[in-house]
C-alpha cells in the first residue's frame, strides 16, 4: 500500500534525508515549507513530488503558520509527517500531529510500511538501541537520521498557500553569532576538553590545528569554568552544532550534550587516557592515550602528510 | 501572569539499562528533571512577577521539585501514559493545563530526552509556541522571547497565552536546600487521572522489537606507542578519504 507523506521544512537541514525516509512508504511526498520562497524553490529541486509553501512575510516566524499548515494537513490527511528537530519545525509538527490525531515519535531514524501499519525505528537509550514501533493511524516523526544529498531532477512548481499568520508571534531581531562563522563551515575541527591541564597547553592544540588546517572548538566547561575560549567556540546541544569532515576530540569525555553537537561530523576521532571514557562508544576512531604524548606526534604526522 | 511549569515528565535515557539482547529496562529509575527543567522554572518565576506559578508533572514521583523552586502548588496526572506514546503524554499535559483558568504561559524544558512530548503539548494546546527558548521577559503587555536558531539568536514578541519550550545552557545555579524542599512538601498537590482528562487517541503505538544499530563500533587504537598509533590513525583517515 502506498502511503503519502509530508516533510515539514523550515531550513534545508536533513530535508534530503527526510525525503528519502518518506519515500520508503511508496506514496507521494509533499514538502510543506514554512519560510522564504527561495527555500521552497530549493526544496522543489530536491525531488519532492509537490511543494507547498507558507511564504513568510517579513518579521513573521515559521511557527506563526502552525494553525494554517495543520488545517491543510487535516484536509489532506497524510499518514506520515516528518520534521527535523529545528525548534520551529517541531512546533509546526506538533500542530499537524494534533490536527491529524497522529502518534508522535522523536529520534526517528527510518520508517517502513508493514501492511496497514507504519513501522518507525527510533533511537532509544541515548542511541545505544534502535526500537521499532508499529503505528496504526497517522505518524508524526521528529527525524534525526542521516541527511542525504538529493540530485536536482526536474523541479516541480511551488504552490504558494495563502494563509493567515495571526498576530501572536513576530520576529523583533535576528543576530548571527559572528565569531562562530569559521567553525560552522570548517572541514576540520579540533575540540578541546578538560583533559587539557593548563591554558598555556593550548599551544600544542593550536599547532595541531595549524598542521591540519583546522578550526578549534571546546566543551562547555573549558569556556564557562576555565574561560580559555569564548562561548562561540563551544560545541554541543546548547551551543554550536557543526558538521566537519573530521572532528578530533582531545581530552573530552563524550557527554551527550557535547556529542549531539558533532552528530553530523563525518569522522570523529577521540584521544582520551581513560579506556572507559564514554566517547569511545561514540566515535569512529579512538586512541587510548595521553593527549600530551599523542598531540605532538599527530601534529608532525599531519605536517608530513601535507608535504610528502 | 499565571504560569504553568511542566517538570519531571521523562526519564533520563542515560539511566536506561540495555541488556545483551538490546532490551531496555529501567530498574528503579524514576521520572527526572532534565537539564532544561530548572531553566524553564527560572524563567517562569521571573515572568509570574508575583502571580501564581503552578507545577505540573506526571507519574508517581517527587512532586515537590517545582514547589521547592517557587511554585505555589502542583498538579500531578498520576497515570499519564509515558515512554512509547509521547503524543498521549503531551495530550494529557495539555488537557491538565486546559482545566486551569487564566494561564498566561506554559513553560516546559525543551529536552532532547523526548522532543515529541514538547511538540505534542504545544500542538494539543493549539497556542502559539516557541521552542529553543533561552530567555523571556514582559515587554509592553506582551512577552519578549529570545531563542537560539542555529548559530543565530532571535528575539520574538509573543502575545499570550503561549507555550515556551526552554533550553538551558548550563547546569542549575541555585539548587534549593533542604529547608526549601521541606517547606515545598507542605504545599498543596492535586492528583488527577487520565480518566479525568478524557484524551482519547485515534492511533495505536506498539513496540515491536529492539536491536542494536548496525553502525560498526569504534576502532580503538592503543596509544601506548604514539608514533605507531598516529601512523595507524592517519592511514585510516586516508582510507576514509577525509585527509
Ligand atoms: C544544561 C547543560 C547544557 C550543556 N551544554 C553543553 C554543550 O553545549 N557543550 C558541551 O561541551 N557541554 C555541555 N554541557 C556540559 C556537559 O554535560 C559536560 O559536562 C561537558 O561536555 C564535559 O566536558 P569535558 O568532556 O571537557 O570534561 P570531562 O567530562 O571532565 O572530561 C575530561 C576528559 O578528559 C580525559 N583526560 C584527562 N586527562 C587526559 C589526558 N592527559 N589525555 C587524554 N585525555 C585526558 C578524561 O579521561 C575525561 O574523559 C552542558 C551541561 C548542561 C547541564
Amino acid at each position: 500500500m502506498a502511503i503519502d507523506g509530508w516533510v515539514i521544512i523550515v531550513d534545508e537541514n536533513r530535508a534530503g534525508g527526510m525525503l528519502d525516509a518518506a519515500r520508503r512508504l511508496g506514496g507521494r511526498v509533499t514538502a510543506a515549507v514554512a519560510g522564504r520562497r527561495d527555500l521552497a524553490k530549493r526544496a522543489a529541486g530536491m525531488g519532492f513530488d509537490r511543494v507547498l509553501c507558507w511564504e513568510s512575510a517579513d518579521g513573521v516566524p515559521p511557527e506563526a503558520y502552525a494553525a494554517a499548515m495543520a488545517e491543510r494537513a487535516a484536509q489532506e490527511a497524510p499518514r506520515l509527517v516528518l520534521a527535523s528537530d529545528a525548534p520551529p519545525a517541531r512546533v509546526l509538527l506538533g500542530a499537524a500531529a494534533a490536527a491529524l490525531n497522529a502518534a508522535l515519535v522523536a529520534s526517528v531514524r527510518a520508517v517502513a510500511a508493514a501492511g496497514e501499519k507504519i513501522v518507525v525505528s527510533r533511537a532509544a537509550a541515548e542511541g545505544k538501541v534502535l526500537e521499532d514501533i508499529a503505528v496504526s493511524g497517522a505518524l508524526a516523526g521528529i527525524f534525526d537520521g542521516d541527511d542525504a544529498e538529493q540530485r536536482g531532477g526536474a523541479a516541480v512548481t511551488v504552490e504558494i498557500v495563502p494563509a493567515e499568520a495571526g498576530a501572536a508571534l513576530r520576529v523583533l531581531s535576528t543576530e548571527a553569532e559572528s565569531g562562530a562563522a569559521g567553525l560552522l563551515t570548517a572541514a576540520r575541527v579540533v575540540g578541546v576538553g578538560l583533559g587539557l591541564r593548563a591554558r598555556d597547553d593550548l599551544q600544542i592544540i593550536e599547532k595541531l590545528a595549524a598542521a591540519m588546517g583546522a578550526e578549534t572548538a571546546c566543551t562547555l566547561p573549558v569556556c564557562d569554568d576555565m574561560r580559555w575560549f569564548a562561548s562561540h567556540s563551544v560545541v554541543g546541544s546548547s551551543h554550536s552544532r557543526i558538521a566537519p569532515d573530521l572532528y578530533i576530540a582531545l581530552g573530552i569525555s563524550g557527554q551527550p550534550q557535547h556529542m549531539s553537537g558533532v552528530r553530523d561530523a563525518k569522522v570523529v576521532v577521540a584521544v582520551n587516557s581513560d579506556p572507559e571514557a564514554r566517547i569511545f562508544k561514540n566515535c569512529d576512531y579512538g586512541i587510548v592515550g595521553d593527549l600530551y604524548k599523542i598531540v605532538p606526534v599527530l601534529t608532525a604526522a599531519f605536517a608530513a602528510s601535507k608535504n610528502p | 501572569m499565571k504560569i504553568v511549569v511542566v517538570f519531571k515528565w521523562a526519564r533520563n535515557p542515560l539511566d536506561a539499562r540495555v541488556s545483551a539482547d538490546a532490551a531496555i529496562s529501567w530498574p528503579g529509575v524514576k521520572l527526572a528533571a532534565s537539564d532544561d527543567d530548572p531553566a524553564a522554572m527560572e524563567i517562569a518565576a521571573a515572568l509570574a512577577a508575583g502571580d501564581e506559578v503552578v507545577g505540573l508533572t506526571i507519574g508517581d514521583g517527587d512532586t515537590a521539585w517545582a514547589a521547592a523552586r517557587g511554585a505555589a502548588r502542583t498538579v500531578v496526572v498520576t497515570d499519564a501514559p509515558g515512554e512509547t506514546d509521547s503524543a498521549a503524554t503531551g495530550a494529557a499535559l495539555a488537557a491538565a493545563v486546559r482545566r486551569m483558568t487564566g494561564v498566561g504561559a506554559v513553560l516546559i524544558g525543551d529536552s532532547a530526552w523526548d522532543y515529541a512530548v514538547v511538540s505534542a503539548l504545544a500542538g494539543r494546546l493549539g497556542w502559539p509556541a516557541v521552542a529553543g527558548v533561552t530567555a523571556a521577559c514582559p515587554e509592553r503587555g506582551e512577552l519578549r522571547v529570545t531563542r537560539r536558531l542555529g548559530a543565530a539568536t532571535q528575539a520574538l514578541s509573543a502575545a499570550g497565552p503561549v507555550v515556551l519550550a526552554v533550553t538551558a545552557n548550563r547546569a542549575e545555579k541555585n539548587v534549593p536546600g533542604m529547608k526549601e524542599v521541606l517547606a515545598a512538601r507542605k504545599k498543596p498537590v492535586e492528583k488527577i487521572t487520565a480518566a479525568d482528562l478524557n484524551t482519547a487517541s485515534r492511533y495505536q503505538v506498539q513496540t515491536q522489537g529492539v536491536r542494536f544499530p548496525d553502525t560498526p563500533p569504534a576502532r580503538i587504537i592503543d596509544g601506548g606507542d604514539p608514533p605507531t598509533a598516529c601512523e595507524q590513525l592517519i592511514a585510516a583517515l586516508r582510507t576514509d578519504g577525509v585527509i
